[in-house]
């Protein structure tokens, strides 16, 4: 990792960064919710965003893939450069980005129209895009997302028999099977058992071979298990989320520069 | 190690159904008595059927399963047990009603029904013709075309409207919103004269079917597109915002995604869409002639329908016409059962891969 910590708490790296937010404000109507965010991800890094409940990770990552618009009054200022392009420039496509940053949401969202293939293979069909062996790819995300032996015999069941926690990872499969260069993802381990979320770390170590990966996590250990350099988001009362600090995973854990992360990280707070 | 048996269900698994012997007693008790006692005072003091039903046994079954609900569950069961035969008794009550209408249509028009009245037309048959001759083919074929036609146009439009109300943000869903719930209070008979007015009395057109399917068109629309907006904004948002976060166009998102979870809706609104106008009558009647022979044009030339079949032999008062209308009555049933039927069939076609 090219982080360099700088006299201020904010990690500041290299040009070829892979995905960089700058100066992120995100206002929901006329409320500021978030403020000046600046983070960069470089290639084949695993960010991991920590922070007390409502400080705005979830909201932070919906702007990397150009979601955050979908919400109905949603407002933003700043830019993200995905490859050093501006993902927010006139004249580009959402649905490019989007299929270049996959995303895995915090609630399990699977198609209940469609089987347990069919939802890991829905990607494709939405985007118009082909695969030679469709079983195979199948198989091998189903396999990443340690879901495989669970549904293998009832692939052809609908997506809404799976329990919640196979739901989420059938959704972490259907992400996969897009291969996106960027995969976000919002506390993805939240509802499931630590057999399938060690699994899940461990998919999230082996995609970071070719991905870049950022996720939202509630449980400190795991963000030092898979992280390369952590965010703290904080949000104050009466004051927007920002960024307290940001650096290397082991910094940021061991010796925080911030007295609010050092409180947070150890449990003392939030 | 032990391996656990796989058990087959028993027949009784299900203990919440089970009773006390007293509890059922009181049950019966309580659904009996009021029965008996309504009918003895009704009879003692000549008091007709429906006054005593709703005056003499509601009151009378109110007051014995709030006893015996007083009695097994206390003072909460009272206001449960209230609630509880309320309801029941609108839901029989309706359920009478629409029953009877039922009832007398398919009585009196099974007796007045034969397989040729299916397809043979009313040519040289009159009011007082004997039913053995003669049919409602005719109409039957002209009200398939004319709401076939009105539907060919009004479900594509409606859902299209309905789309853009739910699944764009438009600048003008306010005002389409407010335009098609405004239309929906549109008498019928004022848009077979609007049709009348702009085809008809210009000269444009002579009365012919399109017509009628066009003023169908107008009070269909609403319908639809009501219903199917109320349809899509059931569709969960993350289902929306799954579909496109994989990267999916909205028109790709909406046909693989979002339409195929709002199926079943969207084939309600469409068959209540037809429900509405399936039986009108007043805007067929200016907007087409009635035609005894079988006219398949529906772009030019005089048509029947079953509604102004109906309509025609109800009117001109005779029995044997009456029986005509009756049988007429039945066959539009039956081919609304049919279209219901078999579009329930299809929307309820499980799952895709
Ligand atoms: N659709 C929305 N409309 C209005 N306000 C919103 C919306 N979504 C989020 N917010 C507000 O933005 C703030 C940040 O929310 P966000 O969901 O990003 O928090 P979070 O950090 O992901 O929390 P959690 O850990 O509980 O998931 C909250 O105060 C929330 O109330
Ligand atoms: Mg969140």
């Amino acid at each position: 990792m090219n982080l360099q910590t700088q006299n201020s708490n904010i990690a500041v790296m290299d040009a070829d960064s892979h995905l960089e937010a700058r100066n992120i404000h995100v206002w929901f109507k006329e409320r500021h919710v978030l403020s000046d965010v600046s983070l960069h991800f470089p290639t084949n890094s695993v960010t991991a965003l920590i922070g007390p409940s409502g400080c705005g990770k979830s909201t932070f990552i919906r702007t990397l893939n150009r979601m955050h618009e979908l919400i109905p009054g949603a407002g933003l200022a700043g830019s993200v450069y995905l490859d050093n392009e501006d993902i927010y420039a006139a004249g580009v496509d959402p649905v490019t980005i989007r299929l270049r940053v996959g995303m895995v949401f915090q609630k399990p969202n699977p198609f209940p129209t469609m089987t347990i293939k069919g939802n890991v293979l829905a990607g494709l069909r939405l985007s118009n895009r082909r695969t030679r062996d469709e079983d195979e790819l199948v198989e091998s995300c189903l396999n990443r997302a340690s879901l495989w032996n669970e549904v293998k015999d009832r692939l052809d069941a609908p997506a809404g028999s799976l329990s919640g926690g196979q739901q989420q990872r059938l959704c972490i499969a259907r992400s996969l099977a897009l291969a996106p260069e960027v995969l976000l993802m919002d506390e993805p381990c939240s509802a499931l058992d630590p057999g399938s979320t060690r699994r899940i770390e461990e998919t999230i170590r082996e995609l970071s071979s070719d991905m870049t990966v950022v996720i939202v996590t509630h449980n400190m250990q795991q963000a030092q298990r898979v992280s390369d350099q952590t965010a703290f988001f904080l949000a104050e009362e009466g004051q927007p989320g920002h960024v307290v600090e940001f650096g290397s995973t082991d910094n940021l854990f061991s010796s925080p520069n911030d007295p609010r992360t050092e409180d947070y990280v150890n449990g003392r707070f939030g | 190690m032990t391996t656990l048996e796989l058990l087959p269900r028993p027949k009784d698994a299900a203990p919440w159904r089970n009773r006390s012997k007293s509890l059922l007693t009181k049950i019966a008790l309580a659904s009996v008595l009021p029965v008996v006692l309504a009918i003895a005072i009704g009879k003692a003091f000549g008091i007709p059927g429906p006054i005593t039903l709703l005056l003499v046994f509601l009151p009378l079954q109110l007051l014995a399963s709030g006893l015996a609900a007083l009695s097994t569950r206390g003072k909460r069961g009272v206001a449960d047990s209230q609630l509880n035969v309320a309801v029941l008794f609108a839901t029989t009550f309706v359920a009478i009603m629409l029953g009877s209408v039922l009832f007398s249509v398919v009585s009196f028009g099974l007796n007045a029904i034969s397989p040729h009245f299916a397809y043979q037309n009313n040519v040289y048959v009159t009011s007082t013709t004997s039913l053995e001759y003669g049919g409602a083919g005719h109409a039957l074929l002209g009200t398939v075309l004319v709401v076939g036609l009105a539907a060919l146009i009004a479900v594509p439009v409606g859902i299209a409207v309905a789309v853009y109300l739910t699944e764009t943000r438009g600048r003008f869903r306010g005002p389409v919103r407010f335009f098609a719930q405004s239309m929906s209070g549109l008498p019928s008979i004022v848009a077979g004269l609007f049709i009348f007015a702009v085809f008809v009395s210009t000269g444009i057109s002579r009365p012919a079917g399109w017509l009628a399917s066009s003023a169908l068109v107008l009070l269909m629309l609403p319908t639809v597109i009501r219903m199917s907006e109320e349809v899509l904004k059931l569709v969960p948002g993350d289902l929306r915002s799954a579909a496109l976060a994989l990267g999916a166009p909205q028109r790709k998102a909406f046909f693989l995604v979002i339409m195929p979870a709002a199926k079943t809706g969207l084939v309600t609104a469409i068959l209540l869409g037809i429900a509405r106008i399936v039986g009108e009558t007043a805007p067929l009647l200016l907007t087409m002639r009635v035609n005894p022979n079988t006219n398949v044009n529906v772009f030019s030339g005089d048509m029947s329908t079953l509604p102004t079949y109906i309509f025609a032999f109800l009117t001109a008062g005779f029995d044997t016409g009456r029986a005509r209308s009756w049988a007429a009555a039945f066959l539009l049933l039956a081919v609304v059962g049919l279209i219901f039927g078999t579009a329930r069939a299809i929307s309820a076609k499980s799952i895709k891969k």
